[in-house]
């Protein structure tokens, strides 16, 4: 039930991320730019203005959305690779819901585009999870599928249907009433109001995952199927359910870099970031609380890996480079640390022992 | 030294919390059938463990043939001969018999790809040699304990092994399949002068197979005996380290209501035949009906049936008056029925969560362990978790660890805990005592009465017919999935080994 905090875990982190900082370095060396500049270029991009801090935030909230919906997915044993193509729907939909709406009050426009994100998302996670509950199919066979074909659909639906009507925009659709749009909190940042509501449902799927009954059957049935059908748990429900979830999360992503930063659907509300979320959830091991802070960290690399191109003219692969090397060294990790750590157990019994010997002598 | 094959000199192993070994000292001789007994969690599998590398002993040092073992690592106690059945085995469950028993050494055409012919063959040379029949192509997962087992064997055999372990082996056979195992034994040791440690429960086994027998108690060897100077009795005191007392069980009251009612009942097995072939069966409360069958009879799907694992093609279940055909195991435990299953690790437990949270599963939603109905009230749990845990002895380092850190027995005790504090009025039990130590036996055999007494219904699976004789108020005999016998009151043991191979009873007898 308690879950101690693992500090072992906690630190190989810490190593691997000062590890891919060095790494970082002598590459930065060799290529012939100063590490120290290039690093402080990075900070000052991240930190320097108003508005990168606003921007890393937003990009904060979409990792840890989407990297939570993948934890989602594996609590119950599912890989879901599928959020990318979840995301696109949701916002391609979301997006053309508020246009479809103009004119209507934000309070009726909003809600309707957002439950429709999570609608279509829901419904697109629905369909690989019902094939693994009903007829076993790989689900991450199938997800992969389905992005191709919902990025495919997304693209035709911006270029046909749903098009901007001003004839430069070419894979766009319409523009949402400025009415419709969050609130900036930092302006010329990308960071909106999107982000509390991010907060609100960060906080949901923790709770639900860690401290609640249905949690705790999410958990066994990731763990041992059988057992929790065994044990009378409605296992299949369960999956199904969290596919769901998983999904209506990351539609709603999708929903929120429309209404939050881009304004309209175009390819650009993802960019891969499906992917990137799904990175920092393996790295924290589908451990929520870990992703929320990993998230942090992996925003304020990629933006500041941004501003450390235009400044110092470093080009913001490096932040690619580290990213590897920390998902590197924590896969080494479990080998390394885990002797390591086996060593010291060992030692530690070895003194017990001795100890026991010592008393039983007196 | 020459006629050591193995020494073990002031070995011991720590686990956190636990001293799992407590300097050992033990020499094994070359050609000699060592039997190691004990109660659960008293070290056994630990020691053997240390013998094939898994664990680096925390003190201590291990001979194999003479030479020390000082890369603790299984390749290198391999490298000296040591091969090794776990209690739970290492088979990859959809590689073929020949695949399995080649892994790691694969005959290879042109070094590269795998020769799967060559594999085949020698498979069956190896099973030749031993005379161990088994079908190379057939997939791991598809073949019963036994087969399985056999399939471990083989693979030790192929990687040279002179010395083998095995480690509870008999708990998972039939006493058809234990003789075979038994013959193999003497064979390898006679012909092949191969040396062989058993860890078992079974106290007659230890004296039907075995020159000598250690004991261990609590991570000490406590004695080691030559088997023809000991008796059961003996070796049980020793175990426990007191005399151990079968006392009789009390059985009181009579049977009841019909609580399990099956009806034509038609279930078919995982490869789409036949195993329940239009039974029907009825348990009254208060009663304890009792299946004996040779494995692969359909007891297996008869109970996964009843408990709603498995989907019946046709016929009925009734459980407590209500129709339960069809039903998930879920609904099918509302209607008060509970379940201790016949694989504890695959279907009984979860291994990687806390015994907290096996023992907690099943009433997780009840109102006592949820604020609102949903927060789970995590010390609530806690205490409840800690007095199932201290009510049924359950034996490890608390209630925190994942159940796959404790021995076999006390996974089993986790099990017996959980399904046994629902109270429910229908029990349905498979192999209660599979792998578990005498003094737990008596416990869980005593659990299994006192709910009788109480007005349960019972309905009891088991290989071992001791056990069977034991509990039951009335045996049916199960042949190709059809009652072959009913039998109550007095009957003799022939009979019903009669009936579980296929014979009919003779109908005067039957009362
Ligand atoms: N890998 C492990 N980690 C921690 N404790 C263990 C481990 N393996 C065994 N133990 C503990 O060591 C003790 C001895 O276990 P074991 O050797 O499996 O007993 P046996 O085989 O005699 O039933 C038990 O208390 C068990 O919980
Ligand atoms: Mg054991």
């Amino acid at each position: 039930m308690k879950k101690k905090r693992d500090w072992g875990y906690l630190g190989s982190l810490c190593i691997s991320v000062l590890l891919a900082f060095v790494i970082g370095a002598v590459i930065l060396a060799v290529a012939g730019f100063s590490p120290v500049k290039a690093y402080a270029a990075m900070a000052s991009g991240a930190f320097s203005s108003a508005r990168h801090i606003g921007d890393f935030l937003e990009y904060a909230m979409v990792l840890c959305l989407t990297g939570l919906a993948c934890v989602l997915g594996s609590r119950v044993g599912i890989f879901n690779v599928g959020g990318e193509g979840q995301l696109l729907l949701g916002a391609v939909v979301g997006c053309q819901v508020g246009v479809w709406l103009n004119g209507q009050s934000p309070w009726l426009a909003i809600p309707a585009a957002a439950l429709a994100a999570m609608a279509v998302g829901a419904f697109y996670a629905l369909i690989p999870g019902w094939l693994k509950v009903k007829v076993k199919v790989n689900e991450v066979i199938t997800t992969i599928m389905l992005n191709t074909i919902a990025a495919s659909l997304c693209q035709y639906l911006a270029k046909g249907p749903w098009k901007n009507p001003n004839k430069n925009m070419v894979a766009a659709t319409a523009q949402l009433d400025p009415r419709y749009w969050f609130k900036t909190l930092i302006p010329g940042s990308n960071l909106s109001t999107a982000i509390i509501a991010a907060a609100v449902v960060t906080f949901l799927t923790w709770y639900v995952m860690q401290k609640t009954s249905t949690g705790y059957e999410m958990k066994l049935t990731g763990q041992n199927p059988r057992f929790a059908f065994f044990s009378g748990i409605k296992t299949d429900r369960i999956v199904l359910a969290c596919m769901c979830i998983s999904g209506a999360m990351c539609g709603l992503v999708g929903m929120f870099r429309v209404y939050g930063a881009e304004h309209l659907y175009r390819s650009s509300v993802s960019n891969q970031y499906y992917f990137e979320g799904l990175t920092v959830a393996m790295i924290a091991r589908y451990d929520p609380v870990t992703v929320i802070g990993l998230s942090f960290l992996f925003a304020i690399l990629k933006i500041g890996a941004q501003g450390m191109e235009l400044s110092a003219g470093v080009p913001n692969q490096i932040y690619l480079i580290i990213q590897t090397v920390v998902i590197f060294c924590m896969a080494a990790e479990s080998g390394v640390f885990a002797s390591l750590r086996a060593g010291a157990q060992r030692k530690k019994a070895r003194a017990d022992i001795r100890r026991k010997e010592e008393e039983s002598h007196v | 030294m020459d006629d050591i094959a193995v020494r073990f000199e002031h070995v011991s192993m720590a686990f956190p919390g636990v001293l799992a070994n407590d300097d050992v000292s033990l020499d094994i001789r070359r050609g000699e059938v060592f039997a190691l007994v004990g109660e659960n969690g008293a070290g056994k599998s630990t020691l053997m463990n240390v013998l094939y590398g898994i664990h680096a002993p925390t003190d201590g040092r291990v001979f194999i043939n003479g030479r020390e073992l000082t890369d603790h690592s299984p390749k290198a106690a391999i490298g000296l001969g040591v091969g090794m059945v776990h209690q739970h085995f290492m088979l990859v469950p959809s590689f073929t018999v020949a695949q399995n028993i080649v892994l790691s050494r694969e005959p290879r055409r042109g070094r590269v790809f795998f020769d799967n012919a060559a594999a085949r063959r020698k498979t069956l040379a190896l099973a030749e040699e031993y005379g161990l029949e088994v079908d190379p192509d057939a997939a791991v997962e598809e073949l019963s304990v036994g087969l399985q087992q056999r399939v471990e064997i083989l693979k030790t055999l192929y990687r040279g092994a002179e010395i083998l372990i095995l480690d509870e082996p008999t708990a998972v056979l039939t006493p058809q399949e234990t003789e075979e195992l038994f013959a193999v034994i003497r064979r390898v040791v006679r012909e092949k002068r191969m040396t062989v440690v058993i860890i078992t429960h079974k106290l007659y086994e230890v004296l039907a197979i075995s020159d000598r027998v250690g004991v261990m108690r609590k991570g000490a060897l406590v004695g080691v005996r030559d088997t023809a100077q000991v008796d059961e009795q003996t070796l049980a005191s020793m175990m426990v380290g007191r005399p151990m007392l079968y006392d009789k069980l009390e059985k009181t009251g009579t049977p009841g209501e019909v609580m399990i009612e099956v009806k034509d009942l038609t279930v078919r097995d995982n490869r789409g035949l036949v195993a329940v072939d239009k039974l029907s069966l009825s348990v009254r409360a208060g009663e304890v009906l009792g299946i004996a069958a040779v494995e692969g009879n359909g007891q297996s799907e008869l109970l996964e049936a009843v408990t709603g694992m498995r989907k019946a093609e046709s016929g009925a279940v009734t459980i407590c008056g209500h129709d339960a055909t069809g039903l998930d195991p879920g609904a099918i435990r509302a209607l008060g029925l509970a379940h201790v299953p016949e694989d504890r690790l695959s279907t009984g437990v979860s291994r990687d969560a806390t015994v907290t949270d096996n023992l907690l599963t099943g009433r997780h939603r009840e109102k006592r362990f949820n604020r609102f109905g949903f927060h789970q009230r995590t010390s609530t749990i806690e205490r409840y978790a800690r007095e199932i845990y201290e009510k049924f002895d359950i034996r490890g380092s608390g209630t925190d660890v994942p159940v796959g850190d404790l021995s076999g027995g006390n996974m089993q005790k986790v099990v017996i805990a959980r399904e046994f504090s629902f109270d429910s009025p229908v029990l349905v039990v498979a192999q209660p005592t599979r792998g578990v130590d005498v003094g737990a036996i008596e416990f869980i055999h005593r659990q299994i009465i006192d709910r009788r007494n109480q007005g349960c219904a019972i309905l009891l699976c088991s290989a071992d017919l001791d056990e069977v004789f034991r509990l039951s108020d009335r045996i049916v005999t199960l042949y190709e999935g059809k009652i072959t016998g009913e039998f109550t009151g007095e009957f003799s043991k022939d009979e019903i080994g009669l009936c579980m191979t296929g014979g009919q009873r003779d109908k005067e007898a039957a009362s």
